[in-house]
């Protein structure tokens, strides 16, 4: 009994730490539901502390050229995001009629979009500190830098 | 009596990892419970100034559309816009004439000069009136005969601005706008309202005030 605790804490230990390192940041999630023939069905979850770590995987001419496309965006992209932090829970953009409903807003420190279509769902929730971060690492990797 | 303890002793550490096993898991489910749930957000600090713009058209599709930003998030990301004639939160006009009006020397005049009507236009199809009341310029315009795809309806148009901002507009240099400055002196302002335009299709409003919701 008291080797299956030690083995119990051990392990749960261990998932614990690596459980609280992956979700310290929360959770990427992304849902697209296209309402057609043939549409298609996004559902994604990702740990948001794991996309700085695979953005390391990436390949450079990869990353060197989408920082070449995105150069006169990034710097505006990096002030708005550091800003927002400092707006965790605000209602920034909301657009309705009868048919369409669109929203963009802070929750929690997460950037919050819903699209709301009669063809199409769109749900997207990130972690505004991994999208300061992705930001960071293509400003680092932007020619010049 | 030690064998029932060492059970005892396994059995709790056994539920602490347990628990602490799932902990993660919990928060995670809060932080999906938070992003589904779609209470309001709260207020923010009252030191916080919001710009809010809202678009109702009353037309088929029945749009309306609701914009709020902190000023001070506007104020430190315009200086990051550098497009066309926007640079460094400023704008160029050239050399501060619009259709050969100086808009600096009016800017000026107006400062400079005492509570009073300065524009007053009354036409059967328009009224128009400029002025200045309670260090705000005010100007206001009502449209009588719009007439679009055969309808008739009324307009009306009201813009009541601080004259600390348009001071602050017209900070910079000659023939440059600095919105980053009339951003600045806009949050020194109380609760206002900006813009109001009214028309048989649409409405739109532009306020200032301290929530960061939309009412």
């Amino acid at each position: 009994m008291m080797l299956l605790a030690k083995a119990a804490l051990g392990i749960g230990g261990t998932l614990v730490a690596a459980g609280a390192y992956t979700f310290h940041q929360g959770v990427l999630r992304v849902d697209v539901d296209e309402y057609r023939s043939g549409g298609s069905h996004v559902h994604m979850w990702v740990p948001a502390a794991a996309v700085p770590m695979v953005m390391h995987l990436v390949p450079t001419r990869h990353v060197r050229h989408a920082c070449e496309e995105a150069r006169d965006a990034l710097p505006l992209v990096h002030a708005i995001i550091k800003e927002l932090k400092k707006f965790p829970n605000a209602d920034l953009i909301e657009i309705v009629d009868h048919e369409q409903h669109m929203q963009m807003r802070t929750r929690a420190g997460k950037l919050q979009i819903d699209v709301e279509a009669p063809d199409q769902t769109v749900h997207v929730l990130c972690p505004l500190s991994t999208i300061e971060d992705v930001t960071s690492q293509l400003e680092d990797h932007a020619p010049g830098a | 009596m030690l064998s029932n303890r060492r059970q005892f002793f396994a059995k709790a550490i056994l539920v602490t990892a347990t628990v602490l096993l799932l902990s993660p898991l919990g928060a995670l489910a809060q932080s999906t419970a938070n992003q589904s749930s779609s209470a309001p957000a709260t207020s923010s600090a009252s030191k916080d100034r919001w710009l809010h713009v809202r678009v109702i058209s009353s037309d088929a599709k029945g749009e309306t559309v609701r914009v709020n930003v902190p000023l001070e998030l506007a104020e430190k990301v315009l200086p990051a816009i550098n497009k066309n004639r926007l640079h460094e939160g400023k704008v160029k006009i050239d050399d501060a004439h619009v259709n050969d009006v100086d808009l600096r020397t009016i800017v000026d005049a107006i400062r400079t000069t005492k509570d009073g009507e300065f524009v007053t236009v009354q036409k059967d199809d328009c009224d128009i009136r400029v002025a200045k009341e309670n260090n705000h310029l005010i100007v206001h315009v009502v449209d009588k005969g719009v007439r679009e795809k055969g309808e008739a309806g009324k307009s009306q148009v009201e813009i009541r601005v601080p004259m600390k901002v348009i001071d602050a507009l017209f900070s910079a240099g000659k023939d440059e706008l600095d919105l980053v400055a009339a951003l600045h002196a806009l949050s020194a302002q109380g609760d206002t309202e900006l813009v109001s335009v009214k028309d048989h299709e649409n409405t739109v409003r532009v306020w200032l005030d301290s929530k960061n919701v939309t009412d």
